[in-house]
C-alpha cells in the first residue's frame, strides 16, 4: 500500500517534469511552425490590431502570432526582465523613454540592411516619428502611431451647465488666476447642493461632479502639456540634462496642484492617482467629471463609456507661452536575441505595412504612423460624429517629446510616486521638481 | 449569560473569516452593474455565470490555473519525495557532517526569498530557464529546509525497534525506509504535501521575475495583471479572484483535519 | 559486492573490522545518495544565491550590460538616500500595526476556544480558513472592500451616518488597510499555535491556583502567560520574519503609494531590481533586510530566554 504511494509520488513527479519541459519547448517550432510573440500594452488597441493579425497569418500559413498583453506598468518591467533573462518577445512596441536604453544595451535589431534588401518605401511614415529611432545610421524600428492630448468633454454634462462645445474653444489659463479655463471648470464643478466652487456656501468635501479629470503617469496627459503651455522644457537638449526645477516648469506643476486644491475643480488625486485610480474614460462615464485631459489613444474607451455621441474632444486651453500639446508616436521593433529574423521581420513589416495601419486607423484605435492615412483615422471618427481633427491640429503646432535620455527609466518610475505626492498636497511643487531632477539627472552617466 | 456573549463573540468572529469569501463568490455572480449598485451581502439575483465565462475564455483563466496545477503539482511531488529522502538520512543515519550540514539547512530557514532572487534569476538565465517550467520549478522542487526538518522531526518520534527488526530480517535502506517508515509517516507527508500545494499555488514573487511570457503564466500573475488591467471592473477580478481561491478552499476542506493539527504540532516544536 | 563475502569461513580479526568498515562506507554512501537531491538543490538554489547576492551588492549592473565593480558604493548610498530609511520605517511601522494586533486577537480567541464547548472544532476550522488564501487574491478582494465608493466599509459606515475615507488612496490610512489583510489572514494561524500550547499546561496547575484563592485575571499572569511563553516566542519570531517580508498585497494593492505610504523593503528591493535593473543596489538592499531580519531574531531570542529563565529559576 504505502509502495504504491511512493511509487505513484515518484511517478507524478516524473510526468509532472515531463510535462514541463514539454509545455516549455511547444513554444518552439513544430511541425515547420514558427510562432512569433508580439508584446503590447493598450488593450483598447488590441482588437483590431488581433483581427489584422489573423490576416498576415493566413497570408503566411507557417507562422502563428501570440499577443502578449501587459498594461503599461507591468509592461516596462516585464519586457526588460525578458530582455535580461534572454527571452524577450520577438516583436514589441517600444517607447522614446525606453529606446536610448535598449539601442545602447544592443537588444535591438538594427532594420536598416532588411530595409534595403526588401527595397521598403520609409518616405511614406511621417519623417518626424522616424527620424527619432535612427542612431548612426542604424533604424531600431519603424513608426507604429503617433498621439497627442486633448480635452474630452461629455456632451451631457457640458449642456446640464448650460455650455456648448464652442464654449471650450480658445479657453487660456495663468499661473495668477486661472484665466478662463479655470473659469469654465468651475461652471462645469458642482456640489451636493448644486453650488459652484466661486460660489459662497460651496462645499469642497461634498463635491458632486468635477470640471476635470487628469490622471498620468508620467506627465504626458497633465503637466507637461501645461509646461509646455507655459515655456518650460523638461530637457536642456537632447541627450542632455533633464530641467524639471526651472521656474516655468514648478509653475506648471504648481497649476495642476492648484487645480485639485486650490480651484477645487479637478478630480481629488485620491481618486485618480495611479495604479488604482480608474482610467479617465470609466471617471467621466461613471460623471465624477466633466471634462479629461487624455490622449488620442483613448479614443475608443471614450467611446465604449459614453457612447453614441456621449463625448466630444476639444483642444487642450493655451498658456502664458501659446497652445501645445505634447506629441509621442511608438514604433514597432524587433528583439535581436528572436531565434525566427526573417519572420519577425515578415511580421514587423506587415505591422508597418499600409494595410495593418489602415485597418487599425479604420478601427480608430490610433493616428496610424503612415501619413496619407490620417484621413482615414479622422473619417472613422467622423461617421461616429466625433471630430477628431483637433488632435492633428494639435500635432502640426506647438508641440514636445518625451524627454531623449538614458535615464527615462528612472524618470518614469520616481514621477509617479513624487508626483502622487504633489497631486496629494504632501509635497510642494518647488521640491518635487528638484527631487526629480536630482534623482534623474544622477542616474545619467 | 457569559457563556452566550463568549458565544456571540466567537461567531462575530467566525461571520469576520468568512464574510470575504461569501461576498466575493456572491458577488462574482452578479451582473457588472449590480456588483456597483448593489450592497456586497445582497445575494446575487438574477445568477449569472457571465463574469466566470468571460474570465475563463477570453481572459484565459483556464489557462492560468492549468499552468499553476502543473506547477504547484511538480514541486509537491518533488518536494515530499526529496524531503523524505533527506528527512531519512537526517533523522535516522549517522554520517559524518549530519549535524553541520542540518544546522545550515536550519540556518537558512530564515533567509528572505527577496534575498536570493536576483541570483536566482541569473542561475536560471545562464541555464537557457527563463519562461519555462522548469524554471519555476526546480528552486523549490528539491525539497526546503522546513520541509526537510518537519518530516525528520516526525521520523524520530518512530520507534527504532521496527526499523531494527527489518534491517535483521535483511531489508536495506530504501526498503526500510519504503515499507516501515513511509505506512506510518503517512498523516505528516499529507501534511507536508498540502502545506507545499497551498504555498506554491499562492507563491507570486519567483514567477513574477521567472516568467513573463503568457505560456507559463501562473494564476497569481494572472489575477494580479488583470487587476493592474481593470482595476475598478469588479465583476471581471472578483470572479478571477474567486476562480483562484476555489482549488485552495476544496484542498483545504479536503486535508482539514491533518492542516489543523500540523499547525499545532509546528507551534509546539 | 562487499555483501558478497562468505560466512561460512572463520573471518580474523582484521578482516571483520574491514568489514565493519565497509558497512560504516556503505551507510556514509547511501546517506549521501539520499542527501543527493535536497543537498543539489540546497546549495545550487540557496547557498550559492546567498553568496551571489553579496557578491552582486559590491556591482553596479542592469543585469543586459557588463557589470562594473564599485566596491562599497552601493552601500554608501543606500545609507544616504532617504527613500531606504522611509522603506525601513514603513516596514517596522507595517510590523508594528500587524503583530500586537494579530497576537493579542489570537491569544483571546485561543483563550476562548480553550474549553469543552459544543462547535468548537468547528469554529477552530472557520478561524483557519483564511490561512490559506492567496495574497494576491485577498489583494483584489481588500480593494474592493474599503473602495471609497462601492466597497463594503464605506457603506457601513454610511449607514451611520460616516462618511469613509478614499482608503487605499489616502497616505494615512494606506498601510493600516494593508495590515488588516494579514491580521485577518493569520489570526487564526496565530490562534491554533496558541491553542496547543494552552492544552499543554497541565490542569491541575490551575486547580491548585484556585483553592489558593486566586482570580482567573492572577492565573493568567502566574501561570498561563508563563508557560505560554515558548509557544509565544514561536509565533512572534515566525510571524515577524514573515511580516518583515511583505510583498504580495502590496505589490497588488498598492505598488508602494499613495506617495511612498507603503513602499515596504522588500517592495523597494522588487523595483530597484526588476523596474529600475539597479541589481547591484538591489542586492545591496536585500543584505540589509537580511541583517534587519537576523537582528530583530536575535533580540527576541535574547529577551524571551531571558525572561523564561527568570520565571522558572
Amino acid at each position: 500500500m504505502s509502495r504504491k504511494i511512493a511509487l505513484s509520488a515518484v511517478a507524478v513527479a516524473t510526468l509532472l517534469s515531463l510535462a514541463a519541459c514539454g509545455g516549455a519547448d511547444d513554444e518552439d517550432s513544430s511541425g515547420g511552425t514558427v510562432t512569433l510573440r508580439y508584446a503590447l500594452w493598450d488593450e483598447v488597441q488590441k482588437p483590431p490590431i488581433e483581427q489584422s493579425i489573423r490576416e498576415f497569418e493566413k497570408a503566411h500559413p507557417a507562422i502563428k502570432v501570440q499577443i502578449e498583453l501587459n498594461n503599461w506598468n507591468d509592461y516596462w518591467s516585464k519586457l526588460q526582465t525578458q530582455l535580461a533573462g534572454r527571452s524577450a518577445p520577438d516583436v514589441f512596441w517600444d517607447h522614446v523613454s525606453y529606446f536610448p536604453k535598449f539601442s545602447k544595451e544592443g537588444v535591438l535589431t538594427d532594420l536598416a540592411p532588411l530595409i534595403a534588401q526588401d527595397k521598403v518605401d520609409t518616405s511614406i511614415y511621417d519623417s518626424k516619428l522616424a527620424e527619432g529611432w535612427k542612431v548612426d545610421g542604424k533604424v531600431y524600428g519603424l513608426p507604429k502611431d503617433w498621439d497627442t492630448i486633448g480635452l474630452f468633454y461629455s456632451t451631457k454634462a457640458l449642456k446640464d451647465a448650460g455650455l456648448t462645445p464652442a464654449d471650450l474653444d480658445g479657453l487660456t489659463w495663468n499661473p495668477d488666476d486661472g484665466g478662463t479655463f479655470v473659469k469654465t471648470l468651475q461652471k462645469l464643478t458642482v456640489d451636493e447642493n448644486g453650488k459652484h466652487p466661486d460660489e459662497a456656501g460651496f462645499d469642497p468635501k461634498k463635491v458632486k461632479q468635477y470640471g476635470l479629470a487628469m490622471q498620468a503617469p508620467t506627465g504626458q496627459q497633465d503637466w507637461w502639456n501645461f509646461a509646455l503651455q507655459n515655456g518650460c522644457a523638461l530637457q536642456d537638449k537632447p541627450w542632455g540634462r533633464w530641467t524639471v526645477d526651472q521656474p516655468a516648469c514648478v509653475q506648471a506643476i504648481q497649476f495642476v496642484q492648484d487645480l485639485r486644491l486650490k480651484y477645487h475643480v479637478a478630480v481629488p488625486a485620491t481618486v485618480t492617482n495611479p495604479p488604482n485610480g480608474p482610467s479617465l474614460d470609466q471617471v467621466v462615464g461613471r460623471g465624477e467629471a466633466a471634462t479629461a485631459m487624455d490622449g488620442s489613444w483613448m479614443l475608443r474607451a471614450f467611446d465604449t463609456a459614453l457612447p453614441n455621441g456621449g463625448f466630444g474632444v476639444a483642444d487642450l486651453p493655451a498658456g502664458p507661452a501659446g497652445k501645445g500639446s505634447v506629441y509621442n508616436g511608438l514604433t514597432e521593433a524587433v528583439y535581436a536575441g528572436t531565434k525566427h529574423p526573417k519572420e519577425a521581420w515578415e511580421l514587423l513589416k506587415w505591422l508597418t505595412s499600409e494595410r495593418h495601419q489602415k485597418a487599425v486607423a479604420q478601427a480608430g484605435a490610433v493616428w496610424p504612423g503612415i501619413t496619407s492615412l490620417n484621413d482615414v483615422f479622422a473619417d472613422a471618427w467622423k461617421a461616429k460624429g466625433v471630430d477628431v481633427t483637433g488632435f492633428k491640429k494639435a500635432a502640426e503646432g506647438t508641440t514636445m517629446g518625451y524627454p531623449l535620455t538614458e535615464a527615462a527609466d528612472v524618470y518614469n518610475v520616481k514621477a509617479l510616486d513624487i508626483f502622487n505626492q504633489v497631486w496629494l498636497g504632501q509635497l510642494s511643487p518647488q521640491d518635487a521638481a528638484q527631487k526629480i531632477t536630482t534623482e534623474a539627472n544622477a542616474a545619467i552617466k | 449569560m457569559k457563556r452566550v456573549a463568549l458565544y456571540l463573540a466567537l461567531l462575530a468572529g467566525a461571520v469576520v473569516s468568512v464574510a470575504p469569501y461569501l461576498m466575493t463568490l456572491n458577488s462574482a455572480f452578479k451582473e457588472p452593474a449590480q456588483v456597483l449598485t448593489t450592497p456586497a451581502w445582497e445575494p446575487a439575483f438574477p445568477l449569472t455565470f457571465d463574469n466566470f465565462a468571460q474570465v475563463w475564455s477570453e481572459y484565459d483563466m483556464a489557462g492560468f490555473l492549468l499552468h499553476s496545477l502543473v506547477y504547484a503539482g511538480a514541486v509537491t511531488a518533488g518536494q515530499v519525495v526529496f524531503s523524505t529522502m533527506a528527512a531519512y538520512a537526517f533523522g535516522r543515519m549517522s554520517f559524518p557532517g549530519r549535524d553541520a550540514l542540518f544546522w545550515g539547512y536550519l540556518a537558512t530557514m530564515m533567509v528572505p526569498q527577496i534575498v536570493t532572487l536576483v541570483p536566482l534569476f541569473l542561475i536560471m538565465r545562464e541555464f537557457g530557464l527563463i519562461d519555462t517550467y522548469l524554471g519555476l520549478i526546480l528552486p523549490t522542487a528539491f525539497g526546503t529546509p522546513y520541509g526537510i526538518f518537519l518530516v525528520r522531526q516526525y521520523f524520530r518520534t518512530i520507534p527504532r525497534d521496527l526499523e531494527s527488526a527489518a534491517r535483521i530480517d535483511g531489508a536495506g535502506t530504501l526498503t526500510v525506509l519504503v515499507r516501515v517508515l513511509l505506512p506510518l509517516s503517512r498523516p505528516i507527508l499529507a501534511t507536508l504535501a498540502t502545506i507545499t500545494f497551498i504555498t506554491t499555488w499562492n507563491t507570486l514573487l519567483w514567477p513574477l521575475i521567472v516568467t513573463n511570457g503568457d505560456a507559463t503564466r501562473v494564476v497569481t500573475l494572472g489575477i494580479s495583471a488583470l487587476k493592474g488591467q481593470y482595476s475598478s471592473q469588479y465583476h471581471l477580478i472578483l470572479a478571477a479572484a474567486a476562480l483562484a481561491l476555489l482549488p485552495l478552499i476544496v484542498i483545504f476542506l479536503l486535508f482539514q483535519r491533518h492542516i489543523v493539527r500540523s499547525i499545532a504540532l509546528t507551534g509546539l516544536k | 559486492m562487499i555483501d558478497n563475502i562468505p560466512y561460512d569461513r572463520p573471518v580474523p580479526g582484521h578482516r571483520r573490522a574491514e568489514r565493519r568498515l565497509a558497512a560504516r562506507v556503505r551507510t556514509v554512501a547511501e546517506a549521501y545518495a539520499l542527501l543527493a537531491p535536497s543537498l543539489a538543490g540546497f546549495l545550487l538554489f540557496l547557498v550559492a544565491p546567498i553568496f551571489g547576492v553579496a557578491a552582486l551588492s559590491l556591482f553596479d549592473w542592469n543585469l543586459m550590460g557588463a557589470p562594473s565593480f564599485v566596491g562599497l558604493d552601493n552601500y554608501r548610498e543606500l545609507a544616504a538616500d532617504p527613500e531606504v530609511w522611509r522603506a525601513v520605517l514603513n516596514t517596522i511601522y507595517y510590523v508594528v500595526l500587524n503583530i500586537p494586533a494579530q497576537t493579542v486577537l489570537a491569544l483571546l480567541l485561543a483563550l476562548a476556544l480553550n474549553r469543552r464547548m459544543r462547535g468548537g472544532k468547528a469554529l477552530r476550522v472557520v478561524f483557519v480558513l483564511p490561512w490559506m488564501a492567496m495574497p494576491v487574491a485577498l489583494g483584489i478582494i481588500w480593494s474592493w472592500v474599503f473602495d471609497p465608493r462601492y466597497g463594503v466599509v464605506n457603506q457601513v459606515l454610511g449607514m451611520v451616518g460616516i462618511d469613509g475615507p478614499n482608503w487605499l488612496t489616502d497616505p494615512a490610512w494606506a498601510m493600516p488597510v494593508i495590515a488588516s489583510v494579514n491580521v485577518w489572514q493569520y489570526t487564526g494561524y496565530t490562534m491554533l499555535i496558541l491553542l496547543a500550547g494552552l492544552q499543554a499546561i497541565p490542569h491541575t496547575l490551575y486547580e491548585a491556583a484556585a483553592i489558593d484563592g486566586t482570580t482567573p485575571v492572577q492565573r493568567f499572569f502566574t501561570i498561563t502567560l508563563p508557560l505560554l511563553r515558548p509557544s509565544l516566542f514561536f509565533v512572534l519570531v515566525t510571524n515577524t520574519i514573515g511580516s518583515f517580508q511583505i510583498f504580495d498585497t502590496v505589490f497588488v494593492m498598492t505598488q508602494g503609494g499613495p506617495g511612498g505610504a507603503t513602499d515596504v523593503l522588500n517592495f523597494h528591493i522588487y523595483q530597484q531590481g526588476f523596474q529600475l535593473f539597479r541589481s547591484g543596489y538591489a542586492s545591496a538592499l536585500a543584505m540589509v533586510l537580511f541583517a534587519l531580519i537576523l537582528l530583530v531574531t536575535a533580540a527576541q531570542f535574547l529577551y524571551f530566554r531571558k525572561r523564561t529563565v527568570y520565571d522558572f529559576s
